[in-house]
């Protein structure tokens, strides 16, 4: 194997490789940073192109794009606080509140080195795990992932800020929105009131931007009579080595977290980042920082989102099985390149295998260095004057949210979560736990769906005599669950503690 | 907003659209760019197969081709969209024949396939055939059919996403059979094979080239098709189930709004006629793996007809149980 890996990685060090890559990632970086256009729309826009390019610089080029936007999302996410993907909102809990206090070099530098860590290290792990993960996604069906999600939203509600029976409120609202529009299952249509446009139901893109944009806009209008709010903060200095080394434990922690999320096929990123976030907190000396402004807790959750992308390439590459889109057109472009990714590339072809691994860390150590050439361009941003910053966030909002699929009712949605979030802020209602709601309930709801049918009506039996895995989780939920709830137990519930619900990302008065 | 909207579009669009650039200055259609909505998400097969049409076409029509991506509700949005657009022939669609005509079975609409849009083309189809593990205990489509008809419930049937191009398919060949397997939907076709390859399930559909792929996990029983897609396999007429080949494919349309001008539709129906011919066309869907089986517009608006009440059929079939 290692004689192949050698090979596959002189077959990608070439000059034409490492330059469409970079294409790859700029375009890339600039797609994830707009909100409203995702990943998943350039790779597919962008994979026509790969047609006419050799394989191995085609390929590495869709890479790349893959990695620029799952990157790239982190930008806006610390820089005006609008999540452009599910998998970034974890990040606006402090990278805005950086932001504010003058420091956003230094949350874009350690979002780029904790997401390039990430990143690298789950794919190389990955190019040495191949065999065991390929076994763990063929054990993980429905009933398991239905175990692993439930215990992830259990241990992610333990983040939540405030009080507890807030927090609960605001999951079980964002589980109801989820069911809005068709059953999954059934087919059938639920709380749509016989209205077409709710049909396809609430989409998580313009409840992200309504939810984070709007209010964050709102508040800025009002606090204009603030003489002071007018000066902004420099974008501030750089990363320093001390403090990349003072998270070092985070991004590690992270990173294995992330990996091993990557590894079940369906939990996918937003999970990853949410458990990061909430691990490094718990595992904090001073947890009070965090959701205030802590380097930690823009390291946390970018390490670990990124750390997924490796392990989710294992069903595409030993079985030839697609789990999402952004693999799907992976496996498009390797289809038209006339390799059939499965076992038998493994077995004819290993070095072409390895070599598109290996472009895959190649693809994380050029990100570190555009991104070092970009940052400083981008954390430009907060130094928009705010009269100018604030209107323009407002257009991006609305266009981003028209531009993703170009439905007028997501306007709507917009506008209502917007002033539904702004109502929160007031009340003290944190929404995180509304969005986390809104996204773990339908894949919850389609396992739980999908077992009921595989059992055919006798759940018991099946679990117990054809499901050894699920029991096995299920045994160690409770575990888990001590381990989780032991600090909220003997220390008293405090969550994100000192994250006063409404303190985060509200402009402080000079900021 | 939708300037700018349309500015990033019109970019993504032009970058693939450079040879049509030499627009034609007549005061004839198309004198703008068309617009050609897909009801479904980015990354799908109608997506890939989207962004050949409008890269190519443009060279036959004169003008770009903008594709508009609109998902949701089985597909009934982009499609609800498309009907209430002006019928002027600068918006079409590009379905599928279950999103076209089954939707109306199974959902209130506020469009009628059938009254509100015409046929420009059928860019092709694809024929899916049954598959189970290679190991499995079935061995020809008989088996399954005779197994599923004793154990009513008994048999999984794992297809791709509710009423979509491997359950409408598979209902319809049990149902004709008399057979009531459980079925199980999975969120898009990978899924699907992999829970066929754990054994989540017993019996499953792919097409053709994920079959090729996995020749050694799997094993094809009966294609749903009127004609041979794979050497040694019989197809659903040969097996003796009638009528599922013809219905049971998943054909690639190119509908227009009902009350389009004739010259637009036919400047639109002769465009992809004569893009059949072209060599990058047929050289880029071959490599996706797709056929370039053309149907003009006029003989699939018949073809739709006889679906919709096939499918028709089928729900009620499905739903009397």
């Amino acid at each position: 194997m290692l004689q192949e890996l050698f090979e596959g990685l002189l077959l990608i060090l070439r000059f034409d490789t490492l330059l469409m890559t970079g294409v790859g990632l700029v375009l890339g970086i600039l797609v994830g940073s707009l909100p409203g256009f995702t990943t998943v729309m350039a790779m597919a826009v962008l994979l026509p192109i790969s047609f006419f390019l050799d394989p191995l610089v085609g390929i590495p080029f869709l890479v790349g794009v893959y990695k620029g936007g799952i990157y790239g999302g982190s930008i806006p996410a610390i820089l005006v606080g609008i999540p452009g993907t599910g998998a970034s909102v974890a990040t606006t809990f402090d990278g805005p509140a950086l932001a504010k206090k003058g420091k956003s070099r230094k949350a874009l530098d350690m979002a780029l080195y904790a997401s390039v860590f990430g990143d690298a290290t789950s794919s190389i792990l990955t190019i040495f795990l191949i065999g065991p993960i390929a076994l763990i996604a063929m054990r993980i069906g429905p009933p398991e992932l239905a175990v692993v999600l439930a215990l992830s939203m259990a241990i992610i509600a333990t983040t939540a800020s405030g009080s507890l029976a807030k927090g609960m409120v605001m999951l079980a609202f964002g589980m109801f929105l989820s069911l809005v529009g068709q059953d999954p299952i059934g087919a059938v249509n639920r709380f749509t009131f016989d209205i077409f446009a709710v049909q396809a139901g609430i989409d998580l893109l313009p409840m992200l931007i309504g939810l984070f944009a709007i209010p964050e806009i709102l508040l800025a209008v009002e606090s204009r009579i603030s003489a002071a709010a007018k000066v902004n903060k420099p974008e501030g200095d750089p990363l320093s080595w001390q403090e990349l080394k003072r998270s070092r434990r985070t991004i590690l922690r992270s990173t294995f977290l992330g990996g091993a999320i990557g590894a079940i096929p369906g939990v996918g990123q937003v999970v990853a980042a949410f458990m990061g976030y909430a691990a490094a907190q718990k595992a904090a000396p001073n947890p009070e920082t965090f959701g205030k402004g802590d380097l930690d807790g823009i390291a946390a959750p970018e390490a670990a989102n990124n750390a997924v992308n490796g392990p989710t390439m294992v069903p595409l590459l030993t079985l030839g099985i697609p789990g999402d889109n952004i693999t799907a057109i992976l496996l498009g472009a390797f289809v038209a390149q006339g390799l059939r990714p499965g076992p038998q590339l493994f077995a004819d072809q290993g070095p072409i295998v390895y070599a598109l691994l290996g472009s895959m860390v190649i693809a994380c150590l050029l990100l570190l260095v555009l991104g070092w050439i970009m940052i400083p361009v981008f954390a430009r941003v907060v130094a928009i004057p705010r009269a100018y910053l604030v209107p323009l966030t407002l257009i991006f909002a609305v266009a981003g949210t028209y531009v993703y699929r170009s439905n007028p009712m997501d306007l709507v949605f917009l506008v209502v979560f917007g002033l539904f979030g702004y109502g929160a802020r007031k009340l003290k209602f944190d929404v995180t736990p509304l969005v986390m709601g809104f996204i773990l309930a339908p894949p919850l709801e389609y396992a739980i769906g999908q077992t009921l049918l595989l059992s055919q009506g006798d759940m018991f039996n099946y679990i117990v005599n054809e499901r050894p895995v699920t029991l096995a989780l299920l045994a160690l939920i409770p575990v888990l669950l001590f381990f989780v709830f032991r600090n909220h137990l003997f220390a008293g519930a405090k969550g994100r503690p000192g994250a006063k619900p409404g303190a985060r990302n509200v402009p402080t008065k000079g900021g | 907003m939708k300037l700018l909207s349309s500015i990033c579009k019109s970019i993504f669009a032009s970058a693939f659209a450079v040879s049509a650039l030499t627009v034609s200055a007549l005061a004839e259609y198309p004198e703008k760019p068309v617009t050609m909505i897909i009801p479904l998400g980015a990354g799908g097969s109608h997506d890939l197969n989207a962004r050949v049409i409008s890269s190519i076409l443009p060279s036959y029509l004169g003008q770009p081709v903008i594709v508009k991506l609109m998902p949701g509700a089985s597909g009934q949005t982009g499609t609800a969209a498309a009907a209430n657009a002006a019928a002027d022939g600068y918006t079409i669609l590009f379905t599928h024949n279950f999103i076209d005509q089954l939707q109306q079975h199974v959902s209130k609409l506020p469009y009628d396939p059938n009254e509100d849009f015409v046929t420009v083309a059928r860019t092709n189809y694809a024929a899916p055939s049954v598959i189970v593990k290679k190991d499995s205990e079935f061995s020809d489509i008989d088996s399954i059919l005779g197994y599923a008809k004793e154990n009513p419930g008994k048999l999984r049937f794992g297809h791709s996403g509710n009423w979509g191009a491997f359950m409408v398919p598979g209902a319809m060949l049990f149902s004709k059979a008399g057979a009531r397997p459980t079925l199980v939907p999975h969120k898009g076709g990978g899924p699907a094979l992999q829970a066929l390859l754990a054994g989540d399930v017993d019996v499953s559909m792919a097409f053709n080239s994920v079959i090729d792929s996995q020749a050694e996990n799997v094993k094809p029983l009966v294609s749903v098709s009127p004609n041979t897609t794979i050497e040694g396999v019989p197809t659903t007429d040969e097996a003796g189930i009638p009528d599922v080949g013809e219905m049971g494919i998943m054909h690639r349309v190119v509908l227009a709004p009902a009350g389009v001008p004739e010259e637009a539709l036919a400047k639109l129906r002769t465009a992809f006629a004569e893009m059949q011919e072209d060599k990058t066309y047929k050289r880029m869907l071959g490599k996706l793996g797709e056929n370039t089986e053309f149907m003009d517009g006029e003989a699939y608006d018949a073809v739709r007809l006889k679906q919709s009440e096939e499918y028709g059929n089928l729900v009620r079939n499905l739903a009397s149980n």
